[in-house]
């Protein structure tokens, strides 16, 4: 959390996702290699390189693909929260993988003393007017930057300097990345690659990210609908036992903004969903160790006041809660940030 | 407005381009047929 500067903060669960992640990159990157080598056994140099191109390039393409899909899949499925929880250390992975495609693709030229054609390819002017055949490794070039500046601006002393809510849009330009891959892939290997197999990743990665940022996305505003359900000025959330234990249920007040209304046994809370970090969606968060955890980079607050346990200085809004005739119901006016608020509901 | 409006209008625009990009990919070249066809018709001409 804030206090004091570290290059990284590692727990085990950071350590434990980073080797999970580690493995399935050298396990997808082994076994591509193994078997590209097996299906076209490279006759020199540069084609066992191009096999190294061709493994890195389609790592970064699917773990792109699954670093944008993971934010609406924990939308839609709890299960998939843990998923959530080391995204930064993905994300910087996939720039790490997609560098060394770029490497491998100028060692290509070099073994074969074709670096200027490169130049000339880049600056053939009237090619930039054409669709099919257009350079598409600039798309490829410009996709990297933004990953670039994706990484270098991953650690908390940019999110610091930049406020939350710049970091957040800055790095929304991922999904500007994402469709310069998309296009990188189909405007240079598709069009010379006869296999079905270049397409069906393109149309089954991009389709799977639109598909599931809609279906998602419809469902946050089924639930944000469910703000007409307010009574009295009070907004029901439902039966205590209706609130996942250890888990949240989110509310949105009339004016928009969503209010995470979390149970931890008996105890009832609501906080904003929005971290003090990043504005991470702390009500998809989980209660560990007695704390309210916020799934994307574990920043962790008190349920009965909003409060980041000592020596940690983050405070959340916390809105008023009662229960009446069984329905645990949240007052849509935030109360200072820090103001104990959760009660306890009488178990049977 | 801008946020809803811009991803849509981005998803849209590579979605339009990806489907283009597999419309108008070149036929795969028809190479070794004619490769083979080529001293038959050399051995005709003479």
């Amino acid at each position: 959390m804030s206090v004091g500067f570290q290059a990284v903060q590692w727990n085990r669960a950071k350590l434990v996702y980073d080797a999970i992640l580690l493995a399935a990159v050298a396990i997808f990157i082994g076994g591509f290699m193994v078997i590209a080598w097996q299906l076209h056994p490279p006759k020199n140099m540069a084609d066992a390189i191009d096999i190294r191109i061709r493994a890195f390039g389609s790592c970064a393409f699917v773990m792109l693909t699954v670093i944008l899909a993971i934010g609406p899949l924990a939308r839609l499925d709890h299960r998939f929260l843990p998923l959530l929880y080391n995204r930064r250390h993905f994300g910087v992975l996939t720039f790490v993988i997609a560098s060394l495609h770029v490497y491998s693709m100028l060692e290509w030229y070099a073994v074969q003393g074709n670096l200027p054609n490169l130049l000339v390819e880049l600056t053939t002017w009237a090619d930039y007017g054409k669709f099919i055949g257009f350079p598409f490794k600039v798309l490829g070039i410009l996709a990297l930057l933004v990953l670039f500046l994706m990484a270098a601006t991953s650690h908390d002393f940019w999110l610091g300097l930049l406020t939350p809510r710049v970091w957040k849009v800055l790095h929304m330009a991922l999904y500007v990345a994402y469709g310069l891959v998309v296009m990188h892939v189909a405007l240079g290997i598709m069009q010379y690659e006869r296999t079905l197999l270049i397409p069906a990743m393109l149309i089954g990665g991009f389709a799977s990210v639109a598909a599931l940022h809609l279906v998602a996305g419809h469902r946050e505003r089924a639930q944000d609908r469910g703000a007409a359900s307010a009574r009295d000025g009070w907004i029901g959330v439902g039966a205590p036992e209706s609130i996942p234990d250890k888990g949240a249920r989110i509310v949105t007040a009339p004016g928009g903004e969503r209010i995470a209304v979390f149970r931890d046994g008996a105890q009832i809370g609501a906080l904003t969903n929005l971290c003090a970090h990043q504005n991470g969606p702390i009500g998809e968060g989980r209660i560990i160790d007695g704390c309210v955890t916020c799934p994307w980079h574990g920043y962790q607050y008190r349920l009965a006041d909003g409060c980041a346990p000592p020596p940690f200085t983050e405070k959340l809004a916390t809105y008023p809660v009662r229960l009446r005739d069984g329905v645990v119901e949240v007052h849509p006016v935030a109360l200072p940030p820090g103001t104990p608020a959760a009660i306890t509901c009488a178990r049977d | 407005v801008v946020h809803r409006a811009l991803w849509p209008a981005l998803a849209v625009a590579v979605g339009l381009g990806l489907t283009l990009a597999l419309i108008l990919r070149p036929p795969p070249p028809a190479a070794p047929q004619v490769a083979a066809d080529q001293p038959e018709a050399a051995e005709g001409a003479r």
